[in-house]
């Protein structure tokens, strides 16, 4: 279970105890500075920074980054090929045409993008990891309350949230039990059993809606969920670091904005 | 025993597909009692449970509480709900929040606590079942064990008189149920009334003040356990067997060897019961002594300095913040359950030990160990732990 993990990490996390707004703050801020940043040195500056942040600061293990990495990587590669082979301007490398309206080339401009869009990807990557490595998702429920969002929406983002836990423990029972019994040997076998599987989630996803009426009952319910643990102040320390990673970002951004690879 | 606080008076209750599920049953539960409803799978057991705190309203009959009829609409049934407090079999199913704080905090915050009531509330309930500093934990992140207390903090969060729960052990392993049984121990030393169903007869055995035998939704047996499960007819038409213990003594009593009348519900009890069969006398050399250390007293005495002053002293923990206590001093205790008559155990062997204990518990320490010297005419010594070196 992937999410799961993520959820761990985050949960263990040594930045964990730190302001969730100043980690929020930081995530969507480098985000933000990745894509207005004209040049690729601010966006790599970014993931450098990160990358480091979340490696020495919030101790998340450097395999396991390599490991959330690998799958947005793989998307990102291909996409870069594609926009250094397809995308052309300046000087010309190297050309092949196979067809007569169709012509894949390296050129100086290409190459260029393809930097920039890589720069911008691994940044925008690390912060959105940043985030997710050391916010676990039950800290977003109380900025989501503190941002106004409607009690209806966060009560029922915190059931589901704690559902999918109960569920997936569910769905991973059963399919292990379909793999005992050899229910994934064939094709027209796994479609069956995926369909039994299928089933079976939705009605234990039934009778847990049930027992929650029925826990919620047993508990007094009376329109009341959200009750969320106290955050701690952001610490003056952070908010200087953060406060200086974003202005050495920006520098960055503005004073490099002319630097090409090639 | 004090008043009634529950009562059935011949309830009757059907399945909605029609199933007869509860037929005909009357009983009284006592305040402060600890019983436990016996029987076999579909024996209707959770449906009667269900019927205490008015998620299921029988069909036929009446129930009370604390002598006055259990009443429907909304407002009593919230009261009703606060003072008897329910935790399911699957806890799972009973956890319904991100985080366990929010989780325990779910029943005072809809009772209309302050922020400041329902804080000092779940710092209570998560101190009785022993998980301060779990507040932030998702529940999937908690074991088998965990998951059952934060469901028991949920509960006791709204301090209810009376606590039910709905086969506590199940999907536990054997330390996780032991751990389980104990905490219920500790919570009816608080005065709670606490009502367990299970299929488990070696537990409901030794735990229960008194048990009812249910099947097919009617009570066969209601009485104190050892009677309840000492008939081998009733015990066969429950579907269930007799505690093994009791199958023993009552094989012993068969054979024509002369008993104590006491029935043996624990391994201590079953001893003293072999060496009257034998006429063996119960301890054949000084009985060793019984170390007190209070967790509560002003200036407790480091475990850790204790154990290295008396090393192979055997250390039994009873209570929750026992527990906590040996762990912060990183001992593993070697007792954890029924620690009073593991201690006796070992004197009776000539055997020092040490068992650890809130102030509360530490009387019963006394008074148990001091009724067993009575009985049986020895003397058993039962001290507190000092920190100086002269308490031997």
């Amino acid at each position: 279970m992937y999410e799961e993990i993520l959820e761990d990490i985050a949960h263990n996390s040594a930045l964990r105890e730190t302001n969730t707004a100043v980690k929020l703050a930081t995530g969507t801020g480098a985000i933000l500075l990745c894509l207005l940043s004209p040049g690729f040195l601010a966006p790599l500056f970014v993931a450098v920074t990160l990358v480091l942040a979340l490696v020495f600061l919030a101790r998340v293990d450097i395999h396991t980054l390599l490991h959330v990495y690998t799958a947005p990587a793989l998307f990102a590669l291909f996409s870069i090929l594609a926009i250094v082979l397809v995308s052309g301007g300046g000087e010309c490398f190297w050309r092949w045409q196979p067809f007569p309206w169709f012509a894949l080339s390296l050129s100086r401009d290409g190459i260029n993008q393809g930097t920039l869009v890589l720069a911008r990807f691994a940044g925008g990557t690390t912060a959105l990891a940043f985030i997710a490595l050391t916010t676990p998702m039950t800290d977003l429920f109380a900025v989501m309350k503190r941002a106004r969002i409607p009690d209806e929406v966060t009560d029922l983002a915190m059931i589901i949230y704690r559902t999918i836990f109960v569920i997936m423990a569910h769905v991973v029972q059963v399919y292990r039990a379909q793999v005992m019994r050899l229910g994934y040997s064939t094709f027209r076998e796994s479609v069956r059993s995926f369909a039994t599987l299928c089933g079976a989630v939705f009605i234990a996803s039934w009778e847990a809606g049930e027992d929650l009426v029925r826990a919620m009952e047993a508990r007094c319910y009376d329109g009341k969920f959200a009750v969320l643990g106290r955050d701690r102040p952001p610490a003056p320390l952070s908010v200087a670091a953060v406060t200086l990673f974003f202005l050495t970002t920006g520098a960055l951004a503005v004073t490099t904005a002319e630097i090409t690879l090639l | 025993m004090g008043r009634v606080i529950l009562e059935a008076r011949d309830i009757w209750y059907r399945y909605p597909r029609g199933m007869e599920a509860i037929r005909g049953i009357s009983f009284h539960i006592w305040r402060g009692e600890k019983v436990a409803v016996v029987g076999p799978n579909g024996a209707g057991k959770s449906t009667l449970l269900l019927m205490f705190n008015g998620m299921v309203k029988p069909d036929r009959g009446i129930i009370l509480f604390d002598n006055e009829p259990i009443r429907y609409d909304r407002a009593a049934l919230r009261e009703l709900r606060r003072k008897v407090g329910f935790v399911m079999q699957n806890p799972d199913r009973q956890i319904i929040s991100p985080t366990v704080f929010q989780d325990v905090a779910f029943g005072p915050v809809n009772l209309g606590y302050s922020g400041e009531e329902v804080r000092k509330a779940v710092e209570r309930a998560l101190a009785q079942v022993g998980l301060q500093g779990f507040e932030r934990r998702p529940p999937h992140q908690l074991s088998g064990g965990e998951k059952k207390r934060v469901a028991i903090a949920g509960v006791l969060a709204m301090d209810p008189d009376v606590l039910i729960l709905d086969e506590p052990t199940t999907g536990l392993d054997p330390s996780g149920s032991e751990d389980v049984m104990e905490l219920l121990d500790e919570l009816h030393h608080q005065k709670k009334t606490v009502i367990i169903s299970t299929h488990d007869i070696e537990l409901a055995y030794p735990w229960a003040d008194r048990a009812i035998l249910l099947t097919k939704g009617k009570i066969l047996q209601e009485d104190v356990p050892d009677i309840a499960f000492g008939d081998p007819e009733l015990v066969r038409m429950a579907r269930l067997s007799m505690p093994i213990l009791l199958e023993l003594y009552i094989e012993l009593k068969k054979r024509g060897f002369s008993l104590p009348e006491r029935k043996p519900k624990t391994v201590l009890d079953m001893l003293n019961v072999i060496d009257r069969a034998f006429q063996n006398r119960l301890c054949y050399t000084q009985p060793g002594r019984i170390t007190v250390l209070d967790v509560d007293a002003p200036c407790p005495v480091s475990l850790s300095e204790w154990r290295s002053r008396h090393p192979g002293v055997p250390v039994g923990a009873m209570g929750t913040r026992a527990k906590q206590r040996a762990e912060e001093e990183r001992i593993t205790p070697d007792f954890t359950y029924g620690v009073i008559d593991k201690c006796i155990l070992r004197a009776l062997l000539g055997e020092d030990s040490l068992i650890v204990t809130t102030a509360s518990m530490a009387g019963r320490v006394r008074e148990r160990v001091q009724e067993f010297s009575r009985e049986f005419n020895l003397e058993i010594e039962v001290v507190t732990a000092r920190g100086l070196p002269d308490d031997r």
